[in-house]
């Protein structure tokens, strides 16, 4: 018998790991899992970022609409591990008093655990508060997506999915459907937090949260579910408890979509949605407004055959500005598009940067003057891109 | 002779071995129809999943470790749409369900959307979601959860041409 043969045989049954799959080893790579950024303009026009690096959340600000930035300082004396990837992002806010408040959400060493983080300064950025710990059931238990909203006088809240009534309910040997959404409030710019209060059980468990402050206070939007499974969007004011289904889009999945919706006011208190669904009614990237319990019907974003995904809109005065992120089959594109009506014409999408490795989704920005899109990205860093003005069409 | 019939069972062996027995591979744009050569003539079930923020998933994972446990050879792809650097995580996962020894594969390109666009052109993202490929590579998708019965109903089909 040839021994080669028979020491081959051998070899193949001992490891039956030498079949096609392991052609590919996995190679060890740099870390792009932080590249998730929280930006946000203040009432001088300057912008500030919120970025982690090695377990630490780093802040700095630009006063020339984000050419050059200030030697970034770290949040926190220890550091931890910071969610900063895919719908997960620091928040950064900057109220008219000059104090500026972060929210992040850190994760924690067991399966799908964390809490949400929060810290300010109150002397521009050079020093930070200790962070503190806003989920205040004591447990290590699912905490996460969260979001920050200001009135700029003082009053802020941040609203968070919390899995503690599904544990609860678990533990008892029951079933919970979805998670639920808390908040805290502050009424002195974050130097105090009110006792966590619930806004809602049984929503979707992994798309962001979204929050915005209107004339008549903080409004949440979030991945809800109705019936079973329908995974459709649902607003609430926090003061009022007031919660209203924001989308009909019927999208029935027994899964976690990874792909929230975004909230923003404008001067005439219009609010402004983006979000994502695949829902019977329809399926893709959507914008629409409701005024005055009026609502524009939902308008289409970006190329679907691009992947148009993950769209964010900011809003003020005037002015809307909605971002997205699309892929052409090379490149990813932070695309944006811009209305100065109050969202009742649109000017065209611009095609504002390209990045050709792993990116953040844009975020856009606007103070109702500038309208800037933050996008960070592996290879070419954070970039602030201007929007051009042009007339509405 | 018996050198012809070694090489005939060394081919036997090397097109049955199961190919996940250790590290996940990594999964580009080619990685797809490499399993479908593995599986020529064969069905499987190309599975994915997250480690990362879908509890969906971590459900499909307990049961399809209970299933493959009461199934001889399930013929399962696993394929984790994080990226390498997460490969400690899904074997922690993999190997906490019983299921770190089947063929499993991590998305290992900078635009996860030119892997799925490989996989399904309609696929945003949303996890987990099933592709059950019958012998002759059509295919049925599955979005969200795979039920028990329509897993056992498929495999009573199919798997006889396995």
């Amino acid at each position: 018998m040839n021994i080669g043969v028979f020491a081959l045989l051998l070899a193949v049954g001992l490891a039956p790991a030498a079949a096609s799959a392991m052609d590919h080893s996995v190679m060890p790579r740099p870390a792009n899992g932080a590249l998730a950024v929280g930006a946000t303009l203040d009432g001088n026009g300057r912008v500030w970022l919120a970025k982690v690096e090695r377990q630490q959340l780093w802040v700095s600000w630009s006063n020339d609409g984000g050419q050059r930035f200030s030697r970034p300082v770290a949040v926190a004396l220890e550091p931890e591990d910071i969610a900063a990837n895919a719908e997960n992002r620091p928040k950064i806010a900057v109220a008219q008093d000059g104090t500026v408040l972060l929210s992040w959400n850190q994760s924690l060493p067991k399966r799908f655990t964390g809490n949400i983080r929060f810290a300010r300064s109150t002397d521009g950025g050079r020093n930070f508060s200790a962070p503190i710990t806003l989920n205040d059931d004591g447990r290590i238990g699912s905490h996460s997506f969260d979001s920050l909203a200001i009135d700029g006088a003082g009053r802020v809240a941040v609203a968070w999915l919390d899995g503690r009534d599904r544990d609860a309910v678990r533990e008892k040997g029951g079933t919970f459907a979805g998670t639920s959404v808390y908040f805290a409030q502050s009424a002195d710019n974050g130097a105090r937090f009110t006792a966590n209060r619930k806004l809602t059980e049984h929503t979707c468990e992994c798309c962001r949260t979204s929050l915005t402050w209107t004339a008549e206070g903080p409004v949440a939007l979030w991945r809800n579910l109705y019936g079973t499974n329908t995974r459709d969007f649902a607003l609430a004011n926090l003061d009022t408890g007031k919660m209203d289904r924001a989308t009909d889009d019927e999208w029935q999945i027994d899964a976690c979509p990874h792909h929230g919706g975004g909230l923003a006011v404008d001067g005439r208190g219009t609010l402004h949605l983006v979000w994502f669904t695949q829902g019977k009614t329809r399926q893709g990237l959507f914008y629409k407004r409701i005024a005055g319990g009026r609502e524009s019907s939902p308008m289409a974003l970006g190329n679907p055959t691009a992947h148009a995904s993950h769209a964010a809109v900011a809003a003020a005065g005037s002015m809307v500005l909605i971002a997205w992120r699309e892929f052409d089959g090379r490149a990813y594109i932070a695309q944006a598009m811009h209305s100065t009506d109050g969202g009742a014409t649109w000017n065209a999408p611009q095609r504002l940067a390209e990045s050709s490795g792993a990116a953040d989704y844009p975020l856009p920005l606007t103070d109702g003057k500038q309208a800037l899109v933050v996008w960070n990205s592996a290879t070419e860093g954070v970039r602030v891109l201007p929007l051009e003005s042009g007339k509405p069409k | 002779m018996i050198r012809r019939l070694l090489f005939g069972i060394l081919t036997v062996l090397v097109l049955t071995a199961p190919a996940g027995a250790g590290e996940p591979a990594a999964f580009t744009t080619d990685s797809l129809e490499k399993i479908k050569a593995q599986y020529a003539g064969r069905p499987f079930i190309l599975s994915l999943w997250s480690v990362n923020e879908c509890s969906y998933c971590i459900a499909e994972l307990t049961f399809l470790g209970k299933f493959a446990k009461t199934q001889k050879r399930l013929p399962l792809v696993l394929v984790a749409t994080d990226s390498p650097e997460f490969v400690p995580a899904m074997q922690k996962t993999l190997s906490e369900f019983g299921l770190d020894k089947m063929d499993s594969w991590v998305f290992d390109d900078a635009f996860p959307e030119r892997l799925r666009h490989v996989i399904d052109p309609s696929w945003y993202g949303e996890l987990p979601r099933t592709y059950l490929y019958d012998a002759q590579h059509q295919r049925e998708t599955v979005v969200g959860k795979v039920s028990a019965q329509r897993l056992r109903e498929w495999l009573k089909k199919h798997k006889r041409a396995n």
